[in-house]
């Protein structure tokens, strides 16, 4: 069960180590419950830490998931401020807003993206080797914290 | 029995001047995830400007915000909520919260459930209930959004809160009631008694269900933000006779409760309930029980 949660934090060069136990799944989502709340009746419609839920076969992870990933050796990137209120918009990343690259920065590689106060901000896929390019589109826009108020919207 | 008139009269007889309220934006530093005089800093770089409500633990009013509060970094990733200072008391009210078991009967949108996980430092359990599912969307929004690790959320109508087979320390009772003008312009158009007499029903049925699901000596802080005394004094009057509840004394913003209400005399310990008047806050009326005992 926990396979599809490692099989997406391994597209981050990340080992990330979590108890099997504690992870439930509930129709599609994956949720983390610690000690205090697994004693809780069952029939939950959210629960302790939400990991992430398959989507039409494929993995959507939760926000919580990927700051776990980013507490690793994961490949990252730290962006500055008008780069992050970009990307929280929902756009993509130009390599002149990138301040610093933290593990691979390879082509089709799998990148968190962090504000300089090393906060998760979502995440993208790296569109071009960075170490070859000085300016242009960098990382593609996958997932970001921007999310929470397109949710609302559709509310 | 509705329209503005009717409803402004009500408030004369309750001692009050009707007065158009001038609302201030509130916030609320969540401060299991971030430190308070970092985030301050970060949002002046920003350009807002902020103030400390004197009677919150974690709360600023925005003065004259350039820019939605609500689409910044830092309310994105759970540093600060939006959350109105009038709605930011209620849970401040609990004593001791780290690693209790709490019932948040009526918890959507969520405001006061991260609240309370906030305070918690994310210990013990948080058992979360709404019936929309809606608003049971916006309110787990909520909790991954700040980062809340000690909830569970059900479908369920708090009426039927003994299904759960469990007990609580501390219930909050943040009651779905009838509003009040000061948040909605068109609230004396759409509002009647008959309105204000139906939710007081609902009110007096979740509060007997979860008295029978507090543990004896636990504690229930009942809120709403309607400032009808059928919603609030009266209802706590009742519950007092007939769920053996006692109110306790707090200290919080607000004016003693009503112990005359339209002629009849209340019980007089309901004078330590927070009757909230609209000014730079909405209308609010909160209060805490006690479980059994007496005064």
């Amino acid at each position: 069960m926990i396979e599809e949660i490692y099989d997406f934090t391994k597209l981050f060069g990340a080992n990330l180590s979590l108890d099997e136990d504690p992870v439930l799944k509930k129709r599609d989502r994956y949720f983390f419950i610690d000690n205090a709340l697994e004693k809780l009746p069952g029939n939950f419609v959210y629960a302790g830490v939400f990991l992430g839920k398959t989507v039409k076969s494929k993995f959507s992870p939760g926000f919580e998931l990927l700051r776990m990933i980013a507490g690793t050796e994961a490949n990252r990137v730290v962006v500055d401020g008008r780069t992050e209120w970009l990307f929280v918009c929902g756009r993509d990343i130009f390599k002149q807003g990138i301040i610093r690259i933290l593990g691979s920065g390879r082509k089709g590689d799998h990148v968190l993206v962090m504000n300089d106060h090393l906060e998760c901000l979502g995440y993208g896929i790296i569109v071009v080797d960075l170490d070859k390019v000085q300016r242009g589109l960098a990382v593609q826009n996958i997932l970001d914290v921007g999310d929470f108020l397109r949710r609302e919207e559709e509310e | 029995m509705s329209g503005k008139q009717f409803f402004i009269d009500r408030y004369a007889k309750l001692g009050w001047k009707y007065r158009k309220p001038r609302l201030k934006q509130a916030i609320r530093i969540n401060s299991t995830n971030t430190k308070t005089v970092p985030i301050l800093d970060r949002l002046y770089h920003r350009g807002l400007k902020l103030e400390k409500i004197a009677f919150l633990e974690s709360g600023y009013w925005i003065r004259k915000p350039k820019f939605s509060i609500g689409a910044t970094s830092e309310y994105l990733l759970g540093l600060y909520s939006i959350q109105e200072a009038a709605a930011q008391i209620p849970v401040s009210l609990f004593t001791s919260l780290k690693n209790q078991k709490v019932l948040d009967s009526c918890a959507a949108p969520g405001g006061k459930t991260t609240q309370l996980a906030d305070l918690m430092d994310n210990t013990g359990v948080i058992v979360a209930l709404d019936v929309d599912r809606r608003r049971l969307t916006a309110l787990t929004n909520h909790l991954e959004r700040c980062h809340v690790r000690n909830t569970v959320v059900y479908d369920l109508d708090a009426r039927e809160v003994n299904r759960l087979n469990l007990n609580f320390n501390h219930v909050l009772c943040d009651m779905p009631c009838s509003g009040n003008f000061a948040t909605d312009e068109k609230w004396f158009q759409r509002r009647t008694i008959e309105d204000v007499k139906r939710n007081a029903r609902l009110q007096r049925e979740i509060l007997t269900s979860t008295v029978q699901v507090l543990e004896y000596d636990g504690e229930i802080v009942y809120s709403t933000c309607s400032l009808e005394p059928e919603e609030n004094e009266l209802n706590i009057d009742w519950a007092i006779r007939e769920l053996h509840v006692r109110v306790e004394s707090i200290e919080a913003y607000g004016d003693d409760g009503l112990i005359n209400v339209f002629g009849q005399n209340l019980d007089p310990s309901i004078a330590r309930c927070r009757r909230i008047w609209p000014g730079q806050t909405q209308g609010f009326f909160v209060c805490k029980l006690r479980k059994g005992g007496s005064a």
